[in-house]
């Protein structure tokens, strides 16, 4: 155990505690929309690296320096649609997902769904769907904590899986949206330092990018090649677009990034953060891909090539510096798996316990169900983490599939396509859903090299075309939907009368009553 | 260049370059969105 390394890791714990109850207190107005979304008052910096850092989770610290350290060259491919994914969203939902949530009067990206989607079968699909892969997804963040925090300060796996999930799971109680968004910013910005101090080390330690790709080359050419070690994916296109789709039109689809578009401030912040966003992305999405490929020469003869990170940054940095390293490392665990829980604890409370079970629930009552769940998910996950823990790649690039493939139809034609009801937005995500999770455990991919978030998408984007198209008569889209996607596509103010609409839900049903009404007086 | 196949050099350059692209249409398209949202 490195005395330095811990103490710099207590300081970053320290820093990021402070934000988060700073944050608290700025953004204590003591209502929901005051938790759940920071009272819509997120300036598009704030935005833009909320965005990244909630997406850019450990994976990107174990799993991209696995996927280049196992395949080379071809791990870039997801770094290749990752840099446009916060722009790709931005620019295609942002403002209009922004005005259009407010309108609505929604509080979460799922009730949200909702209220574009009248029907109860929405949300119960929706928040079903989102509650189960956010836990599944949270979890490759404690296994990725475990591992860093074993690495660390040298506890067996099970202790220091314990620890960084308690310290996970407590910090997210603490703290709402906008403690979540601000300590998201500082974290970004520490995992940003950390990489690219790693990448330098790296590149100085094998003599620089040329001579490094020299030498690889001497190793297996195939190394640099774009199809993988061994050409193992060559012509694969099929598996390369799943590559380059997962993070960047499939993160349109994630209940818990989308979120960040109805917390901005204005519906244009999101054309400031999208700049932001990419500027960001430029500098760290690409680099812990190129410290995976330089550690096949550093460290050749790896264990776990999950650690090859972690490991590069123990052999060549000084102690103080792997702090800060170790530092931003759990700062890209704890900025995702933070925001993960605290969308798992909305949904499951506000989509479905109030929804479905206790509609006159309290804010308290919700409150405490919201962090029941997170205590649930956190227990839950330390099992799995601990008896059979999955590859953190694996994880991720499954649950994001999966998510992308159900959500992204129904999220760009909400704010996009007038003529996207409720029974083409429904069949979209079970088919999306259920496409992309039998091609994943039917190994599919293998035998066809199409990937399953290119079938998973393709499928729910064919689906809400096709069903919304065929029930078009009987199920139209309600004319308060219509008028405020019309608002949405405006360009200007939003009228009092619109934002005035506390319970949009409650609109809809009355016209369906009173359509009903027409209905039988036309009869009689 | 930089002792990469073409191909390689193309995803490691040739996508950073396309996303450079893209934001810099889109903050020439977007251009007058900055009174947009604002309640009358």
């Amino acid at each position: 155990m490195n005395a330095t390394v811990i103490v710099f890791l207590v300081l970053y714990y320290v820093v990021v505690l402070g934000i988060g109850m700073w944050a608290m207190r700025r953004g204590a107005t003591g209502d929901l929309e005051g938790y759940l979304l920071g009272g819509r008052e997120v300036g598009p910096l704030v935005t833009a690296l909320t965005l990244q850092s909630t997406s850019m989770s450990g994976f990107m610290f174990l799993g991209a320096g696995s996927l280049a350290y196992t395949t080379g060259y071809w791990s870039l491919w997801f770094a290749a649609g990752d840099i446009g994914g916060g722009v790709l969203n931005l620019s295609i939902i942002g403002r209009r997902m922004r005005k259009l949530s407010q309108m609505m009067g929604s509080l979460t990206s799922i009730e949200y769904l909702e209220a574009r989607y009248p029907s109860p079968v929405t949300r119960l699909i929706a928040a079903s769907l989102s509650v189960f892969l956010l836990a599944f997804y949270v979890l490759a963040q404690f296994i990725a904590g475990g591992k860093g925090m074993a690495l660390v300060t040298g506890l067996d796996y099970e202790w220091a899986l314990l620890i960084a999930l308690a310290i996970i799971t407590i910090y997210t109680l603490l703290g709402g949206y906008l403690a979540v968004a601000y300590t998201d910013f500082f974290q970004s910005l520490i995992m940003l330092v950390g990489v690219v101090w790693i990448l330098g080390a790296a590149l100085v330690h094998v003599g620089g990018f040329t001579a490094a790709n020299r030498t690889l080359a001497e190793i297996d050419p195939t190394i640099l090649s774009i199809w993988g070690t061994g050409l193992g994916f060559e012509g694969q296109w099929g598996v390369v677009a799943g590559a380059v789709l997962v993070f960047s039109a499939g993160y349109m689809g994630w209940p818990h990034v989308v979120t960040r578009h109805m917390a901005m401030k204005r519906p244009s912040t999101a054309r400031l953060a999208g700049a932001y966003a990419t500027v960001w992305n430029l500098l760290f999405v690409s680099t812990p891909y190129l410290v995976g490929i330089l550690a096949i020469l550093i460290l050749p003869n790896l264990d776990d090539p999950e650690l090859a990170i972690f490991e590069v940054a123990q052999t060549l940095l000084p102690p103080a510096v792997t702090g800060i390293v170790m530092a931003a490392i759990m700062a890209a665990i704890m900025s995702t798996a933070d925001s993960l829980l605290l969308q798992t604890g909305s949904i499951a409370s506000r989509d479905l316990y109030e929804r479905f079970i206790n509609p006159s629930a309290s804010e308290q009552q919700m409150l405490w169900v919201s962090r029941a769940f997170v205590l649930a998910i956190g227990i839950i996950g330390y099992l799995v983490a601990l008896v059979e823990p999955p590859a953190v790649a694996f994880v991720v690039i499954f649950a994001t599939s999966v998510l992308g493939s159900a959500f992204a139809p129904a999220f760009v034609c909400a704010v996009w396509w007038k003529k996207a009801n409720t029974p083409g937005a429904i069949v979209s995500m079970v088919v999306g859903a259920a496409t992309s999770v039998l091609w994943e455990l039917a190994d599919l991919a293998a035998t066809t090299t199409l990937a399953p978030v290119t079938v998973g998408l393709t499928a729910s984007t064919v689906a809400i075309v096709v069903v919304s198209l065929a029930t078009q008569r009987r199920s139209p889209v309600p004319p308060h939907v219509l008028a405020a996607m019309e608002e949405t596509a405006r360009l200007g103010p939003i009228p009092e009368r619109l934002i005035a609409l506390s319970d949009f839900a409650l609109r809809s049903e009355a016209e369906e009553i009173e359509s009903m009404l027409r209905d039988g007086e036309a009869e009689q | 260049m930089f002792g990469l196949p073409l191909s390689t050099f193309l995803l490691v350059l040739g996508f950073p370059l396309f996303w450079i692209l893209y934001t810099i249409g889109f903050l020439l398209l977007t251009r007058n969105w900055e009174n947009d949202g604002d309640a009358s």
